[in-house]
C-alpha cells in the first residue's frame, strides 16, 4: 500500500481471532483488536491525530509548542506529529513510571516536565495543586500553545466513534459483538467504540477495566483516577472491573507467548479482564457469540516494567567468574593489607593500584599513581580471564574495602599469585591522613 | 449509619499497642492531668534512630541522623536522644539551648531555617554546625564571628532551586536555601570569609514527598560539591534534610477504600463523609473530579527508614546512572539527614475524654464532644485521617456499635471539629471513656496548640515499660536516669 503521508497509516488495524484453545472459552469466539499495529505504536495515535489536525495550521504559523499531560502513548504520538510539522512538544506529567518510553520521548525531541510530588508538610489549605497551575500557566496571555487535552477533548471519542467502531463492525460481516472489552485510560477509546457499536446495536454489552487501586499498569486509570477525567461517563459501561499488575503480565504473556501478539500489559490487562469476564458467561447460551478487546500497544516499550514486577521473567544464566559466587570463606581468605603496609608495599614494589571507584569519584580525589577500572567495567573484564599479568603484583582499593577484598578473591581464584585489597578502602586512607591527590 | 463502616486503624506497633491496652494507666493519667493529656514513649526514638543507622550501615555510609527538633517540644523525647549518638537539628534559640541543655554537645547539633542574631550568636559561640541560608547570613555570619572574635565556625551550604538535564522535574519554590545557579557566587563568600567559616558541605530540605524530587538534588549536591572541591575546599558532608514520612495507617485496603468513597461522595454518589460535606480539596465540576486530594497519604508502602534507603539506590543519570548511595560512599562524603517526624514515628499518643454523647436522631451520626481543643491533637492540620482507639471507662460495659460519629472540640467556635471527617467507632462511646489518638508524636501534639478561651495547653508526659508495667513521669522529669527505669 502507497501513502503520501504516514498519518496516511493510521487506523484501520486488524482484527484477530484468538485461538480457542488459548483462552478456553467454548461459544464465544474472542477476537483482538490490534491497535498496536498503527503507525506510532499505539491506539493513542488516532486521537493524538484527530485532536491536533484541525489545530495544527494556526499552530505552525504561531510556532506554537504542542502540549499534554501524557505519560505515554499519546505523548509519543503527539511527539512525531509535532515533529513533522516542525513544532515542539512538551509532556507534562506526574506520572511517566516507565523509563523506556520517558527515553523514546526525549529521542523525539520531546521536552517531560515532571510535576512536584505531593508535600511532606502539608497545608490543607493550599488549594493550588500542580493541574491548575498548569492550566493556568496555559491560559496565561500570550503564551503559545496547541494543548490537546486529550482527557476532555470530544475529538479524543470521535476518532473511535468515526475510526474503531466502525472497523470492528466492518470486519465482523456487519455484525456488532456481543461484548466490548475496554482498559480505561483516557476513556476516549472505551467511549466513542461503545458509542459507534451502540448505535448498531443497543444489546452490546461494554466492560471498563481499571487498574486495582493500589496497583499500576501503564495506560489504566485506577478506580478513583477515572473520575478526574472528563471523557468518562460511568453510564458508559456496563460493568466496571479491576485488575491486577500481576494479572496484566500474566495476559501479556498468554498474548505474547501462545498468540503471537507482541502486545504490552495494556492489551494484557485487556485479555485477562474479559477472559476472566467471560468464563462466567460462557455456559448461558448455546449460540456462537463475539466479544473484542484492544490491544493497544506494544510489549517491547515495557520490559523494564516486567523486569520491576517479575524478574523471574527475564531470568538469566548466571555468568562466569562472577564476584557473586564467592563463599563469605573466600572473600574472608583474601589478601589484604592496612593502609600503612599499602605505603611501604607501593614504595618498595610498586604494585598497580588499581581503584575501582567511578570516574567521577577518582576525578574528585584518589592514589597518587593509580589507574580508575570501574568496578561495572572491572566485572566485565574479568568473565573474560585475568585483565593483568601474573607478574605485575596489584593492590584493590574500594572505598571501604568490601568490593576490593571480593575483586582480590576472585582474582586469586582465577590465578593471580599477589593481589591485595585495602583494607578499610579509600575511606581509611583518607581516614589515616595518607595524601589523596586531584590531576 | 449508611452503609458500612468506613474504619481506618491507625498502625500500633508492639510499645504503643501495649500503652492503648494499659486502660487502667491512661485512664490514671487523665484523671490525674487532666483531658487532654500527650503520653510520649522515649525508648521508640532510640528504636527509630537504629533503623536510620541500619540503612548508613547496609550502604556502609558514615555520617549522622539529626533529630529535627521542630516536630516536638519535648524534654524526654530529646533527653533520650542525647543519650544515643544521635545529633540534632534547632531552629530557633529555644530549641538550640534545650538541645545543649539536654545533653547535646555542639559537634552534634546543627542550627538551620530563619535565623535571629543571638541565635546565630549562641550557635557561633558554642561551635554548632550552622546551615547557612544565603550568602547575606554568610557575611552576617562572619560579621559577627570576627566582631566577637570567636573560632572558625563549621557551616552548611543550604541550596535550592537545582536543576536536570533530560527529564525537567518540577518543584515547589521554597523560601530556604541558595538558588545552585548563584553557586559560584556563595562559594566566593566562602573563600572570602575562609578565615572565619569552615564549609562542611551542603544542604537540602525539600518538602515532598517525592523521591525522584530528592534524588534530583542530592545529584546537584554532589555537582556543587565538586564545584567546592575545584576552588581547592575540603567539604566533606551532605545534608539531605528530612521529609521520610510516616504510614500512619496499619491497613492500606481501608485508605483505599475511604478515599474512593469520598470520591463518590463529592461526586454526589453517596451520602457526604464529612462535616459539611467537606471535600477535603476535591470538587465536583459537572460529574468530573477536580482540585486535587489535600490529605496526607496516610498508608505508605515505603515511609521513614525505608524510604532514605530508596532515595539511595536511585540512580544519578549524570555521573554515570551509577546509585546515589554508591557515589556518596566512593566520593568519601559523610550522609547527614534531619527526620523528624520519621523519628517521631510510634512514639506517643494523645488522650482526650469523651464529655458528651448526643443522639440526633435515627440514622444520623452521633456528636461527640471532647475536653480538648482541636489544636491539641493536630492531626487534620497535616492532613491525617486515622481512628481514635477507644478506651474504655470504669464499668462501661460494650456499647453497640459500630457507629458513625463527629467529633467537636471543647472551644465554643463553630469549626473546632477534632476532624472534619466522619469516623467510624467499632461501638458506641459514653461519656467517662477516653479516646487515644495514636502517633501524634510528629507535629500534632505541640506544633499549633493554643490557650484560647483560657483552655489550658494539654499536660506531657514521658511512659516507659518496666516489665509489665507502663510507668511514667511528667516530660519535664524524665532523664535516660530516671530512677525506675528498666536501664538502672
Amino acid at each position: 500500500m502507497r501513502y503520501d503521508s504516514i498519518t496516511e497509516a493510521i487506523g484501520n488495524t486488524p482484527l484477530v481471532r484468538i485461538d480457542p484453545a488459548v483462552h478456553g472459552l467454548r461459544t464465544i469466539d474472542l477476537y483482538a483488536k490490534l491497535e498496536m499495529l498503527n503507525p506510532f505504536g499505539s491506539v493513542k495515535d488516532r486521537a493524538a491525530w484527530n485532536m491536533a489536525r484541525p489545530l495544527l495550521p494556526e499552530a505552525v504559523e504561531h510556532g506554537s509548542q504542542v502540549v499534554e499531560l501524557s505519560s505515554g502513548n499519546t505523548a509519543k504520538a503527539l511527539a512525531v506529529v509535532a515533529g513533522m510539522h516542525g513544532l515542539g512538544f512538551k509532556s507534562v506529567t506526574n506520572r511517566m513510571r516507565v523509563p523506556e518510553i520517558k527515553d523514546l520521548l526525549l529521542l523525539l525531541g520531546a521536552e517531560i516536565e515532571e510535576l512536584p510530588g505531593q508535600s511532606e508538610c502539608l497545608d490543607p489549605t493550599a488549594t493550588d495543586d500542580p493541574l491548575t497551575l498548569f492550566h493556568r500557566t496555559l491560559s496565561a496571555s500570550g503564551s503559545a500553545y496547541l494543548h490537546t487535552d486529550q482527557y476532555f477533548n470530544p475529538r479524543n471519542t470521535e476518532a473511535h466513534l468515526t475510526g474503531t467502531g466502525p472497523e470492528i463492525v466492518k470486519d465482523l460481516d456487519g455484525r456488532v459483538p456481543d461484548w466490548f472489552v475496554a482498559c480505561v485510560g483516557t476513556a476516549g477509546s472505551s467511549t466513542g467504540v461503545a458509542r459507534a457499536l451502540r448505535e448498531e446495536d443497543p444489546s452490546v454489552r461494554v466492560v471498563g477495566l481499571v487498574a486495582a487501586k493500589s496497583d499500576f499498569i501503564p495506560g489504566i486509570r485506577t478506580i478513583d483516577e477515572v473520575q478526574e477525567v472528563g471523557l468518562f461517563d460511568p453510564d458508559t459501561y456496563d460493568t466496571m472491573e479491576s485488575v491486577s499488575a500481576d494479572e496484566a503480565i500474566e495476559g501479556m504473556l498468554t498474548l505474547n507467548r501462545r498468540c503471537g501478539i507482541l502486545g504490552g500489559p495494556t492489551g494484557g490487562a485487556a485479555y485477562f479482564g474479559a477472559v476472566r469476564h467471560l468464563r462466567a458467561l460462557d455456559e448461558e447460551s448455546g449460540e456462537r457469540r463475539t466479544a473484542v478487546f484492544i490491544v493497544c500497544d506494544r510489549v517491547e516499550s515495557y520490559l523494564s516494567y516486567v523486569r520491576q514486577r517479575r524478574p523471574d521473567l527475564l531470568g538469566r544464566p548466571p555468568r562466569k567468574n562472577s564476584p557473586a559466587d564467592l563463599s563469605a570463606a573466600e572473600v574472608g581468605r583474601a589478601p589484604s593489607v592496612t593502609v600503612a603496609e599499602a605505603r611501604r608495599w607501593i614504595e618498595a614494589d610498586r604494585p598497580l593500584v588499581v581503584d575501582l571507584r567511578s570516574p567521577y569519584a577518582y576525578a574528585a580525589l584518589h592514589i597518587d599513581g593509580s589507574v580508575n577500572i570501574v568496578d561495572e567495567l572491572f566485572s566485565e573484564l574479568v568473565q573474560g580471564g585475568l585483565p593483568f599479568s601474573r607478574s605485575r603484583p596489584v593492590l584493590l582499593a574500594c572505598p571501604v574495602g568490601e568490593q576490593s577484598a571480593r575483586y582480590a578473591a576472585l582474582l586469586t581464584r582465577m590465578g593471580h599469585p599477589d593481589v591485595r585489597s585495602l583494607a578499610g578502602g579509600i575511606i581509611a586512607w583518607r581516614d589515616a591522613g595518607a595524601p589523596l591527590v586531584r590531576d | 449509619m449508611d452503609g458500612r463502616p468506613l474504619y481506618l486503624a491507625p498502625r500500633l506497633e508492639s510499645r504503643l499497642r501495649s500503652l492503648v491496652a494499659a486502660t487502667g494507666t491512661l485512664h490514671a493519667l487523665t484523671d490525674a492531668l487532666g483531658s487532654p493529656v500527650h503520653v510520649v514513649v522515649p525508648d521508640q526514638i532510640a528504636e527509630n534512630l537504629e533503623r536510620f543507622r541500619s540503612v548508613y550501615r547496609a550502604h556502609h555510609l558514615p555520617g549522622q541522623v539529626f533529630y529535627a527538633h521542630k516536630a516536638n517540644r519535648s524534654s524526654a523525647l530529646l533527653r533520650r536522644l542525647a543519650a544515643t549518638d544521635a545529633g540534632v537539628d534547632v531552629a530557633s534559640l529555644g530549641e538550640l539551648q534545650h538541645a545543649l541543655g539536654a545533653g547535646f554537645t555542639p559537634d552534634r547539633i546543627t542550627a538551620t531555617g530563619p535565623k535571629n542574631p543571638e541565635f546565630l550568636w549562641l550557635a557561633a559561640r558554642t561551635g554548632v554546625t550552622v546551615s547557612v541560608d544565603s550568602a547575606a547570613e554568610l557575611d552576617q555570619l562572619a560579621v559577627l564571628v570576627r566582631k566577637h572574635a570567636l573560632a572558625p565556625v563549621r557551616v552548611l551550604l543550604r541550596l535550592a532551586g537545582f536543576e536536570t538535564s533530560g527529564v525537567k522535574v518540577l518543584s515547589r519554590r521554597s523560601r530556604f536555601g541558595t538558588p545552585v545557579r548563584e553557586l559560584e557566587r556563595l562559594l566566593e563568600a566562602v573563600e572570602r570569609h575562609g578565615d572565619v567559616v569552615d564549609p562542611t558541605g551542603v544542604a537540602f530540605h525539600l518538602d515532598t514527598t517525592s523521591v525522584a524530587e530528592k534524588a534530583t538534588a542530592l545529584e546537584g549536591c554532589l555537582a556543587a560539591l565538586e564545584s567546592c572541591r575545584s576552588r581547592g575546599l575540603r567539604p566533606r558532608a551532605v545534608d539531605v534534610g528530612g521529609g521520610f514520612g510516616v504510614s500512619y495507617l496499619a491497613e492500606r485496603e481501608q485508605w483505599d477504600a475511604y478515599t474512593t468513597e469520598l470520591t463518590a461522595a463529592v461526586l454526589g454518589r453517596r451520602p457526604p463523609l464529612t462535616w459539611g460535606g467537606h471535600g477535603y480539596g476535591l470538587r465536583n465540576e459537572s460529574g468530573t473530579l477536580r482540585g486535587s486530594l489535600g490529605l496526607y497519604p496516610a498508608h505508605r508502602s515505603v515511609a521513614g527508614a525505608a524510604y532514605l534507603d530508596e532515595l539511595l539506590a536511585q540512580p544519578a543519570p549524570s555521573l554515570g546512572g551509577r546509585p546515589l548511595a554508591a557515589l556518596l560512599l566512593e566520593h568519601l562524603y559523610d550522609l547527614y539527614t534531619e527526620p523528624g517526624r520519621a523519628l517521631l514515628d510510634q512514639c506517643g499518643l494523645t488522650l482526650a475524654k469523651v464529655l458528651e454523647v448526643r443522639d440526633q436522631g435515627p440514622g444520623e451520626e452521633l456528636l461527640v464532644r471532647l475536653a480538648a481543643k482541636a489544636d491539641d491533637i493536630a492531626l487534620e492540620d497535616h492532613g491525617v485521617l486515622m481512628d481514635p482507639v477507644v478506651v474504655p471507662g470504669r464499668g462501661a460495659g460494650p456499647g453497640e456499635g459500630p457507629v458513625a460519629v463527629h467529633l467537636f472540640g471543647s472551644l465554643c467556635l463553630e469549626t473546632d471539629l477534632i476532624t472534619r471527617r466522619t469516623v467510624f467507632l467499632p461501638r458506641r462511646p459514653v461519656p467517662g471513656d477516653l479516646l487515644a489518638f495514636a502517633n501524634t508524636a510528629g507535629y500534632a501534639m505541640d506544633f499549633h496548640a493554643t490557650r484560647a478561651q483560657h483552655q489550658p495547653v494539654a499536660r506531657k508526659v514521658a511512659a516507659w515499660q518496666d516489665g509489665e508495667e507502663w510507668r511514667w513521669c511528667l516530660d519535664d522529669q524524665f532523664w535516660p536516669i530516671t530512677p525506675s527505669r528498666g536501664a538502672q
